[in-house]
């Protein structure tokens, strides 16, 4: 954990109050899970005026091996609506799979990814066979193998 | 951690100040020293027969060093490191740095891990094999060692490369052996370098207050923070307490700071224990706080009426499912009595906890009391109806015994007259045979010179008989 926890705490003093616009750190307690929130600033209609949760889990292999990156559901704060995007927050990424995560990236890049993800989109759906993912779905998200085809978003 | 100490002969009967934990950046090896051999007779420690102990340990001070392993990632370094410096997986400034074919530079053991992950270059996803890696220019090195680096212990600034030869024979606040090693006991234990002039004072002693047993090295500590019969200043008023008496002090020193009697309800008020009756008379809770006081008294006795009662309620609510089941039971058909009895003893067992486990027990009792009557029951009235089955078919099977003797006799009968009716047949178209007709065929048999014609005639009729 030693190695992780260092890359993190040298991450989370560079995040700290300096931050791309439209993403905040919520909490970082600890190394093992972070919050933060996560906003469209152009004049999207999907996702004008919403406020995105994501949560990042580490692993000790971190940033080895990638971070386990979900959007999650509170009160205020819903789960975007997007193609590649479950209603159960998890996100179809290929950048957050084993085989597309590189360790040169961190948790504000991804935050920028997804970011950029959800204003490049037009498509007010969720991803096809959506409910059946989610009633069904008892892995991890990296243990899911997406099928990454879709290179429009 | 690894503190084996290669040395030590008998283990202190106290813990020794391993000053080194899991959060400092650097490890001591003590057991990568110089060897000395393992008998205490070794010359270097019997030679010098000199008590004079800070003598021999002076002189031998480079015996005491320690090996240092620095961990380069976890110090902190003056100002902020070029970013050209710092590798993109840890995030550190490059720790024995190699390069790529592709011209990007990363430490070897972060690369290393990402190889092991997949064979391509972390920033341009160019295939990459690891053997292909080679090492950094030698100024990429050059640049690294003179980066300016705190030293762990005594946060001197220093060039990073020679931060281990620091600590390892310069440093004041680094670790060294205790000077006792050298003797013959041979201390075990470690000491900070800017101490390890004076004598070993890893050895056990009563403090002069307390009379506890603590090691001398530790006593100073001791006293001043930790030993109860020591005075210390009360931490409100001016008066030096006990230590060991400073709780019941804080709660009676008119310095102390106190809330006010009515925090509970509501009052903010803080003030120090010999000023707080001035706000007594001002508190805006004086008059509410005894009411409140009550009330709470009342609402908990409440809470208690109401918790008891329900304790009844549930208690009585599965009395009375019980008896419904019970009811329920006794209402079926014999046959599925025994499968509702087979259910009860779990139902009970489940609640044997309860309160009301006695009832159940003995509801259960005088259903197993039942089943056993109405089973002993059964078997009696299984016993009536074979006896009554036996009894009945007894008379049948006469009859039909009967039935077919008489039956027998109609068949003799009837044969009998088939044979007469046949031989008058035989009369009547065959011609002749005379008054023999009514012999049988044992008077037939008589006639042995008729022509063979009849006899064969006679023959057949007989044959006829026999298949009826």
């Amino acid at each position: 954990m030693a190695f992780a926890s260092r890359r993190l705490g040298k991450e989370l003093s560079k995040i700290h109050g300096n931050l791309p616009p439209g993403i905040t750190l919520v909490t970082a307690e600890g190394f093992e899970e972070w919050l933060l929130d996560v906003q469209v600033l152009d004049e999207n209609p999907i996702y004008m005026g919403k406020l995105f949760r994501l949560m990042f889990r580490f692993s000790k292999s971190y940033p080895i091996e990638p971070p386990e990156v979900t959007f999650v559901n509170t009160t205020d704060r819903p789960i975007p609506m997007h193609p590649h995007i479950y209603s159960n927050g998890i996100i179809c990424l290929d950048l957050l799979s084993t085989q597309g995560w590189s360790p040169v990236q961190n948790v504000e890049s991804v935050c920028m990814s997804l970011q950029s993800m959800l204003t490049g989109n037009t498509k007010n759906e969720r991803p096809e066979g959506d409910e059946q993912f989610v009633a069904s779905n008892r892995r991890r998200p990296r243990d899911i193998d997406f099928y990454y085809h879709d290179n429009t978003v | 951690m690894s503190e084996t100490p290669a040395l030590a002969r008998q283990p202190l009967p106290f813990p020794g100040s391993h000053l080194s934990d899991l959060s400092q950046p650097y490890t001591i090896h003590t057991d990568v020293e110089v060897d000395r051999g393992n008998s205490p007779e070794t010359p270097s420690r019997l030679t010098s027969s000199s008590p004079n102990l800070s003598d021999h340990s002076i002189s031998r001070a480079s015996d005491l060093n320690l090996r240092h392993t620095i961990d380069l990632r976890a110090i902190t370094y003056d100002g902020i490191v070029d970013e050209n410096l710092v590798c993109p997986i840890c995030r550190c400034p490059f720790i024995d740095p190699v390069l790529t074919d592709c011209d990007h530079v990363f430490c070897r053991a972060c690369i290393d891990g990402s190889l092991s992950h997949g064979n391509f270059c972390p920033i341009d996803r160019l295939p990459l094999a690891e053997d292909s890696l080679t090492r950094a220019p030698k100024m990429v090195f050059n640049q690294l060692d003179s980066l300016k680096a705190k030293c762990p212990c005594c946060a001197k600034l220093l060039p990073r490369s020679g931060l281990e030869t620091h600590l390892e024979r310069y440093c004041l606040e680094a670790h060294v052996r205790c000077p006792g090693f050298l003797l013959e006991q041979g201390c075990s234990e470690m000491v900070k370098r800017g101490v390890s002039n004076q004598h070993c004072l890893h050895y056990p002693a009563d403090c002069p207050d307390c009379s506890e047993t603590i090691q001398q090295a530790e006593m100073d500590t001791h006293r001043d923070t930790f030993c109860k019969e020591r005075l210390k200043p009360c931490d409100y008023c001016e008066v030096e307490i006990l230590r060991c008496n400073e709780s019941e002090h804080v709660e009676n020193c008119p310095d102390a700071v106190q809330s006010c009697r009515w925090a509970e309800y509501g009052c903010q008020h803080e003030a120090k224990r010999k000023d707080l009756h001035l706000h007594a008379g001002d508190c805006h809770f004086k008059s509410i706080g005894p009411m409140a006081g009550f009330l709470k008294k009342e609402i908990n006795s409440l809470r208690n009426d109401v918790q008891n009662l329900t304790e009844t309620n549930h208690l009585q609510e599965r009395r009375i499912k019980f008896l419904e089941s019970g009811q329920r039971a006794s209402e079926r058909p014999m046959e599925l009595m025994d499968l509702s009895l087979a259910n009860l003893p779990e139902a009970t067992s489940a609640d044997s906890l309860d309160p009301g486990h006695d009832y159940l027990l003995s509801l259960l009792e005088t259903q197993q009391n039942r089943l056993s009557h109405l089973s002993a029951e059964l078997s009696d009235f299984q016993g009536k109806n074979t006896m009554m089955l036996f009894n009945e078919t007894l008379p049948l099977k006469n009859e039909l015994a009967e039935l077919r003797s008489t039956q027998q006799v109609t068949c003799m009968h009837v044969r009998w007259l088939m044979r007469f009716r046949m031989q008058e047949n035989q009369r009547r178209f065959g011609g002749g045979p005379g008054p023999a007709s009514s012999g049988g065929p044992e008077g037939g048999a008589g006639f042995g010179g008729e022509p063979p014609l009849s006899r064969r005639l006679s023959d057949s009729s007989r044959d006829v008989i026999t298949k009826l």
